[in-house]
């Protein structure tokens, strides 16, 4: 796997001195003239656009097959006289074609909000001088300085970092933190989280302050590279993908049996007019002009009901992915977790909690207390446990005189503070820094050397770090009251104990996953934190682990490899946002619909990919730019009722599908064998179409319709295998019905063409018609499984209207005739048999065959 | 003396043709199942099984049969017991 632009220069491998000269600059700055030359030739420090124009826009939803063919549908509808038709067919393709407009315009926003949240100033040095510039002039090896809460205005590598920290949750979703230097660094393929000599455009500084010098400008920094990724077309969904695969499958039948039934017409010495008049009607007959207003109902009608279950709708076609979805992969930091630190505990060497420590803690602490506590995220977790618990009067005896504060050197910060006449230097860091500093170690009130316990504290630790926790040493020792103190004091130190830190997952994380697992979706999680941590929030929320892949073994891995690596991993720990992307396009090619839930800036690019994006309210701008789906409870069961409407919403259109290309089909098929033995045409133009307008009435409530609840527990996928076996299977049974009323009108009733005409239109309407109760599910119909009040109520209506119109004007307008009685005596046995033939191919298919969607 | 005499073989091959590509499809649906097949052959269950692909056929001689001989009465019986046969492979299937 190729990783970022960043990896191709090395440039955390130089020493200070060494990357100066390798970007021609020196700590002084560039003169004036220089930088000019470089931004002519590198360009603005700015993110790239890509402009579409909204025409190039608004033609591209028109490349579809459905769209294509429903053009022309409603030309050959023109043609024929029926304006209405025509007009409400091209209606149903601007409506979805609007649609489609305003999702395409939204990657425009995107690119928007990043550009926004980068245009700075920044602190340059130029030719001797330093002052404020637009960050958008920056050029490589201009010197930059930084300081705490700046974010950072281009990729830098540093070259001073005092007491440096910056937050990179939102590029790497790194929870904590990072401590950044200026040194060297001797890495072979490090990720961005392990380059600690480079600051990273879009990211914040925590704590400190540095110099560096730009490296890389606008697009070529990691920030730019995810807002690149963002300008292209947004890839189609899996739904999107099987309409189109649809379109084609209907394109080819319709063209192939139009040109057919006209050819074998005029073989038969059919005038030509009529041939291609009949074969045309055929054609329209064929076409499923309902399918993106049909389409665009569902899709509509989903995203209110799911508004109402607190999850905004922004990309309407997700929904269906977000039913298919078998695959969420999901950003830890925000989204399973809190996204905040918390002092988990605070144990003594004796593991007892030791309010001591919680003091202590108060007491060295950088946090600021204001409205809002503001500050390092640690020192802020032990100011929110301590005011939550009631604990911060705690802290409130004693006196503070001096601090030491924070360096990276050190990794510690140190107070003095006095109480009741006792002066105590108390000491506050990383573990590993209190190897030499300490004496002794508190256990039980027992002073112990600390020689002696050391190993049992190492093991303590081990255990912390292996279970994802963060910790911090609390020491203290009594110290002479003087005016001021240094590092040097830091030595002789008892040992107290620790305070922990973890990003808690959220309440409802477990049950929400459980669900997932319940519905046949495989949660895999991408994070930028290590893999205990990652470890630790799958033990925490009950993923099963089944295997944990770094970013660094990612970028070792050839694509075949990646391919099936993940298939089998449930964590990817340590990865950028390429890797993350690269897992989500492996896990597509690999046939799966993914979901991708995320938050921060990192999250963009896989939010933008995905099948599904999801993101939180809490999210970034970009994230929720990038997203399809946002979510704005808190709780993760959200999801669950989303994806249940997802598949409800797919189920429906299948329906309208599977309907459509079984009896449509099969009606079409025994009017095109018709024309060809018959000496007149076996319905007429006008009549085809009228039926298709009652059909489509019916149908437009298909979207209300009920859902069997057994459907909506298992993914499933776009599968045009089985459409096309569900055609060849279903279809001929609505041409077998179609060809016995043929026999019943030629051969019993000796039907002039008006009154055969109007028996097979029927015939042909009933059984198209209430085929809908059968095929719209898998059980028994009515008695298992109850339609939609909606759809029952307009599917007998439309029925009643299409068995009435005979003996109405209209019908003497169409070219029908009045059916004799003992027409509808087996017009009713007729069409009994043929539901109860259906509902028997249904149980051959699905349960003697076992086929299934 | 039927109407449309010169028709009927037309018609008769039509309908034929749609019944047994109808049998066809099901039996190379049920050929390719995807249901685990028995290892070892079961003659009677195949038949069983295969009771819907009879039914098909019953329906095609009943058809053919009561439409040449231009009996809606036969027609409309024969009906009503392929329904019966429907209803209880239904109910027994599923």
């Amino acid at each position: 796997m190729k990783e970022q632009t960043t990896n191709d220069d090395r440039f955390w491998t130089l020493s200070e001195t060494e990357i100066l000269q390798e970007l021609k600059t020196t700590t002084t700055g560039l003169p004036e003239d220089e930088a000019h030359i470089r931004l002519e030739k590198h360009g603005y420090n700015e993110l790239p656009r890509e402009k579409l124009s909204w025409l190039q826009i608004l033609i591209r939803q028109f490349m579809n097959p459905i769209y294509l063919i429903l053009l022309a549908s409603s030309v050959v509808a023109y043609f024929f006289g029926e304006f209405e038709q025509s007009i409400a067919i091209v209606s149903m393709i601007f409506l979805s074609a609007v649609l489609g407009f305003y999702n395409e315009y939204k990657a425009e926003k995107i690119v928007a909000a990043l550009t926004e949240r980068v245009s700075l100033k920044a602190l340059v040095t130029r030719g001797g001088k330093t002052y404020d510039l637009s960050a958008r002039e920056l050029v490589p090896g201009d010197i930059v300085s930084v300081y705490i809460g700046d974010v950072i205005p281009a990729d830098m590598r540093l070259i001073e970092a005092k007491d440096l920290q910056v937050d990179e949750a939102t590029l790497t979703g790194e929870s904590f933190p990072v401590d950044k230097i200026s040194a060297s660094l001797k890495l072979d393929h490090p990720t961005p989280q392990q380059i600690t000599n480079h600051l990273f455009m879009g990211t914040v500084i925590n704590h400190g302050s540095g110099k560096g010098v730009v490296t890389k400008t606008g697009k070529q920094t990691q920030f730019g590279a995810i807002s690149w990724s963002l300008t292209r077309p947004h890839p189609p969904t899996d739904f999107q993908k099987g309409l189109t695969s649809y379109g084609n499958m209907i394109l080819t039948f319709t063209v192939a049996l139009a040109v057919g039934i006209f050819a074998l017409n005029m073989l038969v010495g059919k005038p030509m007019i009529d041939a291609l008049l009949f074969s045309l009607a055929i054609a329209i007959g064929l076409v499923p002009e309902l399918m993106p207003a049909i389409v665009t109902i569902c899709l509509s009608q989903g995203a209110g009901r799911m508004a109402e279950k607190q999850v905004i709708v922004k990309r309407l076609v997700s929904i269906e992915d977000f039913g298919t979805m078998d695959v969420l992969c999901t950003d830890k930091t925000g989204t399973l977790t809190e996204g905040k630190i918390i002092l988990r505990e605070y144990p003594s060497l004796r593991d007892v909690e030791d309010d001591r420590i919680l003091t202590y803690g108060m007491l060295c602490n950088s946090a600021i207390l204001n409205d809002k506590i503001i500050g390092n995220p640690m020192d802020v977790a032990i100011w929110d446990y301590a005011l939550k618990a009631g604990k911060n009067e705690l802290a409130k005896p004693y006196k503070r005189i001096d601090d030491v504060p924070f360096d990276y050197k050190r990794r510690l910060m140190s107070v003095v503070v006095e109480n009741g006449g006792r002066t105590l230097l108390i000491t506050k860091g990383a573990p590993e820094s209190f190897t030499d500093k300490c004496a002794l170690a508190e256990m039980n009130g027992e002073k112990l050397p600390f020689e002696q316990v050391k190993g049992e504290i190492k093991e303590k630790l081990t255990r912390y770090s292996g279970a994802g926790y963060r910790v911090l040493v609390i020491a203290y020792r009594e110290i002479d009251k003087r005016p001021n103190y240094t590092p040097a004091d830091e030595t002789g130190l008892t040992m107290l104990g620790f305070l922990v830190f973890t990003d808690p997952p959220k309440e409802d994380a477990n049950k929400a996953i459980a669900r997932l697992k319940e519905m046949g979706v495989d949660v895999k999680i991408l994070t930028g934190d290590n893999e205990l941590v990652a470890k630790k929030i799958c033990e925490d929320i009950d993923i099963q682990c089944r295997r944990i892949v770094t970013g660094s073994e990612l970028m070792a891995m050839k694509p075949e490899e990646l391919s099936q690596v993940v298939n089998e991993t449930t964590v990817f720990a340590r990865v950028t946002p390429d890797q993350k992307l690269a897992v989500i396009k492996a896990l597509k090619a690999n046939g799966k619909v993914v979901g991708y839930l995320g938050d921060g800036v990192n999250d963009a690019p896989s939010l933008y990919e995905a099948d599904v994006g999801i993101s939180v309210e809490s999210g970034v701008d970009v994230a929720k730019e990038a997203a399809d789906i946002v979510l704005l409870d808190k709780d993760l069961m959200v999801l669950a009722n989303g994806i249940i409407e997802g598949r409800k919403i797919f189920d429906n259109t299948l329906k309208y599908i599977l309907m459509g290309t079984s009896s449509n089909f099969g009606n079409m098929f025994s009017a095109a064998a018709a024309s060809v033995f018959l000496p007149f045409l076996p319905m007429l133009p006008m009549q085809i179409l009228f039926m298709n307008l009652l059909y489509d009435t019916a149908n437009m409530t298909l979207p209300t319709d009920n859902v069997d609840d057994e459907y909506v527990m298992k993914p499933k996928k776009w599968d045009m295998n089985f459409v096309r076996k569900y055609t060849l299977f279903f279809g001929p049974f609505s041409s077998l019905y179609d060809f016995l009323t043929y026999g019943i009108m030629l051969f019993i009733f000796a039907a002039s063409p008006s009154l055969f005409q109007s028996g097979w239109f029927v015939e042909s309407f009933a059984t198209e018609i209430l085929v809908i109760f059968v095929i719209r599910t898998r059980k028994t119909p009515f008695y298992k499984s109850r339609p939609g009040k909606w759809l029952t109520v307009l599917t007998l209506s439309c029925l009643a209207i299409g068995v009435i119109v005979p003996f109405t004007p209209l019908g003497e307008f169409l070219g029908f005739t009045p059916l004799p009685p003992t027409y509808w005596l087996l017009l009713v046995l007729m069409v009994v048999t043929y539901l109860l033939l259906v509902d028997a191919g249904k149980v051959f298919f699905y349960k003697v065959c076992g086929y299934n969607w | 003396m039927l109407p449309y005499e010169e028709l009927f073989s037309w018609w008769a091959a039509t309908i034929t043709t749609g019944i047994m590509f109808l049998i066809v499809v099901s039996s190379a649906i049920y050929y390719y199942r995807k249901r685990p097949a028995s290892t070892k052959t079961d003659a009677p269950k195949v038949i069983r099984e295969l009771a819907f692909v009879w039914a098909l056929m019953a329906l095609l001689i009943l058809y053919l049969v009561s439409i040449n001989l231009g009996s809606y009465l036969l027609f409309a019986a024969g009906n009503i017991v392929v329904e019966a046969l429907l209803l209880i492979y239904v109910y027994i299937k599923r």
